[in-house]
């Protein structure tokens, strides 16, 4: 990853999403992205040029263009229309991102268009975070990694954070080797990540 | 295993090629049912085996085309701007408001003139009695506006149905709150949706009292407790000393649901029954 500095950022055409630049850079907040938070934190898995991504809930496109910035193809996942259309002018502007219109509860409706890719990142605001997961790991490959941004609001508001995380966490190892966790405080509030590693068969 | 794929079919036999066409691949692939439990994720050196494609850039490409040809046709089946044009709508409906209210005014006075008893304390009927007795009483080019303003009272009362019945499709939890005449104007005042969407409850506690709020901050006068949605009776019905109370609890609701609103784009029962509720509680009085 690059750091100038202590700023973390992205190479590539600036003016996505308004986003600052430094140097001939375009600078990845870690207050506005989840993942950056991950990075910033020192965590994660470093996102290297030959990589193949699945995005899962790619929202308006800002993260997914910094990671764009940094590996081969991005695969990028959304299920609602206004974000949609957003994601759109980012993928117009990057030609390494592959939109792709569809519910990540239903990884048939994308699967004709799937290569099996080298990391899985999930931000979703769904309840069954973990069991969305768990269907998309049908495109990942032996030894490849999902990052699970667990939003434990979006799992139950009323229940404790470490709960959630703990739960979450035994259901993933039914799968994977979870290899790193973090809160991301003070970034984003009751977010965890979850870096996982499939084995190898 | 026959593996079905955005740019053709492959078994063990081979690859069959659907094309190069985007719009033809993108009509094809839109048809696409596969299974998940004998699914093969795409080796994509089958596409150029295949004649498909030449490189790798090649590929990303195609697909990306067929991609993106596939999402615009489902954003503009799943809603066809339909904010955008109800935000129209309601700045119309509010357009119509001013001019008939303009035309009332200067109907009333031109006929106070012609007609001296009619005096002061009729000017304190309703509009729509007001009318039907200049109506009654006028001629000539009186008589033909105050039709004019009969006719464009009809218009608004007809829009005014459209936009809540497209207010309840467009913002369906939001609309549930609040009513969908009052929700659409809260879009309106914030600009479009993913804007009202994105907005703290706080801010959409005053929106449309923006003048009383910015004295506020200057200094000196004491802050609003709400701007448009003191038009919904569960803020101005509010006896005085909860009203504020109400409003910010019903801008803090409002918030979740123009979210809900945005990203999920239908009702959710369960947030706006305890949503209800909660408003419901903060309306009595100790």
């Amino acid at each position: 990853m690059i750091r100038l500095g202590n700023v973390l950022v992205s190479p590539g055409e600036g003016g996505v999403y308004g986003e600052r630049t430094l140097d001939g850079y375009r600078v990845w907040d870690p207050y506005r992205s989840k993942l950056a938070a991950l990075y910033t934190l020192g965590g994660g898995l470093d996102l290297t040029p030959g990589m193949r991504v699945l995005y899962l809930g790619a929202a308006n496109g800002t993260t997914v263009s910094h990671v764009a910035d940094y590996v081969e193809t991005v695969y990028a996942v959304e299920f609602a229309p206004r974000p949609m259309q957003d994601l759109l002018e980012v993928a117009r502007r990057r030609k390494n991102i592959v939109p792709i219109m569809a519910d990540a509860n239903r990884p048939e409706e994308y699967a004709p268009f799937m290569e099996a890719v080298d990391l899985v990142y999930q931000d979703v605001a769904q309840p069954n975070q973990v069991e969305i997961a768990e269907q998309n790991l049908a495109f990942l490959k032996p030894g490849g990694h999902l990052i699970l941004m667990l939003k434990t609001r979006s799992v139950d508001v009323r229940r404790d954070p470490e709960e959630v995380f703990a739960e979450a966490r035994a259901g993933l190892e039914q799968h994977l080797d979870v290899v790193d966790v973090r809160w991301l405080e003070p970034y984003h509030h009751d977010h965890a990540a979850i870096v996982c590693v499939s084995s190898i068969y | 295993m026959l593996q079905r794929y955005w740019f053709g079919d492959v078994d063990e036999q081979g690859c069959r090629a659907a094309g190069t066409d985007p719009a033809a691949l993108a009509l094809r692939a839109a048809t696409l049912r596969t299974g998940m439990e004998s699914y093969v994720p795409i080796d994509w050196e089958i596409a150029r085996d295949c004649g498909v494609v030449r490189t790798r850039a090649e590929y990303v490409d195609l697909l990306r085309s067929v991609c993106t040809t596939l999402a615009r046709e489902k954003i503009a089946r799943s809603y066809q701007a339909r904010d955008v044009e109800l935000l129209q709508m309601v700045r119309m409906l509010d357009e119509l408001d001013n001019v008939i209210n303009l035309l009332q005014e200067r109907a009333a006075e031109w006929y106070q003139v012609t007609n001296p008893s009619f005096s002061r304390k009729y000017r304190s009927l309703p509009a729509r009695k007001m009318l039907d007795l200049i109506r009654r009483g006028a001629r000539g080019g009186l008589l033909d506006v105050s039709g004019e303003i009969e006719r464009l009272t009809g218009t608004r009362s007809r829009l005014m149905r459209e936009v809540s019945a497209r207010a309840d499709e467009v913002l369906p939890n939001t609309s549930a709150l609040i009513g969908g005449l009052v929700a659409a104007r809260l879009l309106s005042r914030a600009g479009g949706l993913s804007a009202l969407a994105r907005m703290p409850g706080s801010t959409i506690q005053v929106l449309g009292s923006e003048r009383a709020l910015f004295s506020h901050l200057r200094g000196g006068t004491p802050p609003p407790k709400h701007g448009i949605i003191f038009q919904h009776r569960r803020v101005h019905n509010a006896p005085r000393e909860v009203r504020g109370r109400v409003a910010r609890v019903l801008a803090a609701k409002l918030a979740i649901a123009a979210r809900l609103d945005y990203y999920r784009g239908e009702a959710v029962p369960e947030f706006l029954n305890a949503a209800q509720a909660r408003i419901d509680e903060a309306g009595v009085t100790a």
